[in-house]
């Protein structure tokens, strides 16, 4: 029973993580990625419901028009399905069928499961390694962070895939110790390919790490077997998970991987410059995480690289350590080449942040234990409790200021919003944030809403009762705003111009309304006169 | 002391902890509310002009800035060229910044509104004699459009003229000239200016005086000037681009 108890704890606090994400996703609006991952997920979950159910079989051209068709269509094949089908699967049985989620809950909840998973993927590592204290703050840090938070309240795949990249990285680590059969990392990592790209950079890391390991063993076959499951099974369960793959996996996977490889740049903004073409700053990633992971968290990871670094010589046999740092290495080391696109910023490095959080919960225990040992009077539970919750409630104080506008916030240590921007930090992206006008556009008299980035939500918000219908999306932004009553801008640098087209339009310069986070203009609603 | 010493991280970890918490709550709050724009705007209405410049400081609260005070700027003000022909310039700020306009001048008179500064600053203005905005241009190509465009991410009106890939298009616009012509170009829309990477040149023609202009996607709004001669003369704008679809967005005028 005493040996079961760090586990309950460990369960207890992802179902509390989990349970976070979904209560504060109801505030958050909806981002325009989503709307199009929503729809490809219902039409994914009704495939494989009807492949289930035998209602039809392999057909080629059904597989091709659920999964299928262009790149930027309906059927989303620029991006694998593992998510989409699981938000599709989640809409049906706890919308549909079982009706005790409202229906993007019911889209947004696999992700804020897979946050969950996280946490106690890192618990369950870091309590194996270090310790129940250590691994109870490193999830406290994870929960705290505020960007994590709010991307794991969204139906995409930013935070899922720092879920299963992290599970990858434990799976390999486990499967190190010599089993026969080590089919988990492949598997994970096949998870993680079908939940996005960027799992393609996992091997860097992990045969690095193997690398070293059959260096150190004097023997490059130590540990075939995880090699092997790896390459076999992780692009297996990709192909398993995508019907699209079926139909031409060669074709498919190149139109994929050069999707990505010659994006478009979208524009973001960064220490007050706008930036849509390479090459970008050598630096985004590092400020970005500075400004973005709160303040006593990145100084208990300090402390804890430290303590790594200064007790190298632990845990060699499997050299964890040294697996997370490669972990965190491959995750955020393309941002530095200055050619990988800079837009969405942390999000697309996020992999990075279980690494910062384990060794913020190992470096504040050590330092709370190390004040314990002098001070002496202090009971240890009251010590660990004091520094890790100081840590926690840093944490939380970011959290809570961030909330609903998590892509405007800035921690601490930049200011928060308004410093992020004073330094020109990106304000936001996805027009997420119109959510927060609705209720100020529905005191003014029905019409029709140039709804800017917002437009592909607009149904959303109507269909989910956030907006009556009085307000229907006026178009596009040349005959939109045209035709439109009000006007909604959300700001981002780069679209100031729709501000002027509005002022051109409505003949003023004069905004009725301007939603702010901290302070900070975030979006504005202009009036007809 | 050495035992002391080992209690430091812990410490300093309590430190920085407590130190984010007041600072995130105070960040969130440190930027004014609608009650102390507002009293800063009435406070500005009181005394304001027409015709005299309003800014906002720091750039990024020029929306609340214009909630509260959009009413008092007319739209060629907003856009305008540059601010040198406004001799009183308004400047409502906030965290100790200041507009670009009001820089290397001295406020005649500054008030502080719960956190908004209301600052009076006086110069003397730039005496605009012909503005190549108010006249028809004549083409020997495309025509230009009076636009109110985004160049650099402010508006600003201007001549548009998008000259066909590897030619040109020269426009001249009959002006009464003063001793110099003062004017800006630069390469609208941001995705165009994403799109398509090369840059613009603008070739002025004055009289006897000309000067070329090269405008890339990240200068922004390019200042040129030319002495002239004062008198009526046709002004020639020849605009060259190497791609096609390059928005060119230039504006002049005739000062003494």
């Amino acid at each position: 029973m005493k040996s079961l108890k760090p586990k309950w704890i460990g369960l207890a606090l992802a179902i509390a993580t989990t349970l976070a994400v979904l209560v504060l996703q109801r505030d958050v609006g909806i981002a325009r990625d989503e709307t199009v991952y929503m729809s490809a997920g219902a039409r994914y979950a009704e495939w494989w419901t009807g492949l289930a159910k035998l209602e039809h079989g392999f057909d080629g051209k059904l597989i091709d028009a659920t999964f299928g068709g262009a790149m930027g269509g309906g059927g989303n094949p620029e991006h694998p399905p593992l998510i989409k089908l699981a938000s599709g699967l989640s809409h049906r049985w706890f919308h549909d069928k079982l009706p005790i989620l409202d229906e993007l809950t019911a889209y947004r909840l696999p992700s804020a499961v897979l946050h969950g998973v996280l946490a106690w993927l890192i618990f369950a590592f870091v309590l194996e390694l270090w310790g129940l204290a250590e691994a109870i703050l490193a999830v406290g840090c994870l929960v705290m962070l505020p960007r994590a938070l709010f991307h794991a309240g969204l139906d995409c795949f930013d935070a899922p895939i720092m879920t299963l990249w992290f599970a990858t990285i434990v799976a390999y680590w486990r499967c190190l110790d010599g089993r026969k059969w080590p089919w988990q990392v492949g598997v994970a990592w096949g998870l993680a390919l079908a939940t996005k790209h960027t799992a393609l950079l996992l091997p860097f890391a992990i045969a690095i790490h193997y690398g070293v390991l059959a260096w150190r063993q004097k023997n490059l076959w130590f540990s075939w077997r995880v090699a092997v499951g790896m390459a076999v099974l992780g692009p297996l369960t990709l192909f398993v998970l995508w019907p699209w793959l079926w139909l031409d996996p060669v074709g498919h996977v190149k139109a994929w991987l050069t999707f990505h490889m010659t994006h478009v740049n979208y524009n973001f903004e960064y220490l007050g410059q706008n930036w849509n073409a390479p090459r970008f700053p050598w630096h985004v990633a590092i400020v970005t995480t500075v400004f973005t992971v709160p303040t006593a968290t990145l100084a208990a990871a300090a402390v804890g690289a430290g303590v790594w670094i200064s007790k190298w010589r632990e845990h060699r046999d499997r050299a964890p350590v040294l697996l997370l740092a490669l972990s965190a290495a491959a995750a955020i080391g393309p941002f530095f080449l200055g050619s990988t696109p800079i837009f969405g910023a942390e999000k697309h490095w996020m992999a990075v942040l279980p690494t910062i959080c384990i060794a913020a919960g190992v470096g504040g225990i050590w330092a709370a234990r190390r004040a314990i040992a002098v001070i002496g009077r202090v009971p240890e539970r009251v010590g660990l409790a004091v520094v890790g919750g100081a840590i926690v409630l840093a944490g939380l104080s970011e959290v809570v200021v961030s909330h609903p506008y998590a892509l405007t916030w800035y921690s601490a240590l930049a200011g928060g919003a308004p410093g992020g921007a004073d330094h020109g930090m990106n304000r936001q992206f996805w027009g997420v944030a119109a959510k927060g006008v609705l209720p100020e556009l529905e005191r003014h008299p029905p019409g029709p809403v140039y709804s800017h980035d917002a437009s592909p939500a607009w149904g959303w918000y109507q269909r989910l009762g956030d907006l009556t219908k009085g307000y229907p999306d006026a178009g596009g932004e040349g005959a939109g705003i045209a035709a439109s009553k009000y006007a909604l801008v959300i700001h981002e640098l780069h679209f100031n111009r729709h501000d002027y087209m509005v002022w051109k339009a409505y003949n003023t310069v004069q905004p009725r309304f301007v939603l702010r986070a901290a302070g900070v203009p975030i979006v504005s609603l202009y009036v007809r006169p | 002391m050495k035992k002391r010493l080992a209690a430091a991280p812990a410490l300093l970890l309590i430190v920085v902890a407590l130190w984010e918490i007041v600072a995130t709550f105070h960040a969130a709050h440190a930027v004014p509310d609608d009650d102390a724009w507002a009293r800063a705007a009435r406070a500005l209405r009181e005394t304001y002009k027409p015709g005299e410049l309003i800014v906002f400081a720091p750039k990024w609260v020029d929306p609340v800035g214009r909630m509260h005070a959009g009413d008092l700027i007319p739209l060629d003000m907003a856009a305008r060229m540059d601010a040198a022909k406004y001799g009183s310039i308004w400047e409502l700020a906030i965290r100790g910044a200041h507009a670009p306009e009001v820089d290397g001048l001295t406020a005649q008179t500054s008030t502080d509104y719960d956190g908004v500064t209301l600052r009076h600053y006086v110069r003397t203005p730039a005496i605009v004699v012909d503005d190549a905005l108010a006249h028809e241009p004549k083409s020997d190509g495309a025509r230009p459009t009076l636009e109110l465009a985004e160049v650099g991410f402010a508006p600003h009106r201007c001549w548009q003229i998008v000259p066909p890939a590897h030619g040109k298009v020269a426009i001249t616009i009959p002006m009464t000239l003063g001793t110099k012509l003062v004017g800006y170009v630069g390469l609208a829309d941001v995705f165009k200016r994403r799109d398509i990477r090369t840059p613009a040149e603008l070739e002025v023609h004055a009289g006897a005086a000309s000067v070329d202009v090269s405008a890339g996607v990240d200068d922004g709004w390019v200042r040129f000037e030319l002495a002239t001669t004062p008198g009526p003369a046709d002004v020639t704008f020849v605009a060259r681009a190497v791609s096609p679809d390059r928005l060119i967005c230039f504006a002049a005028e005739a000062r003494q």
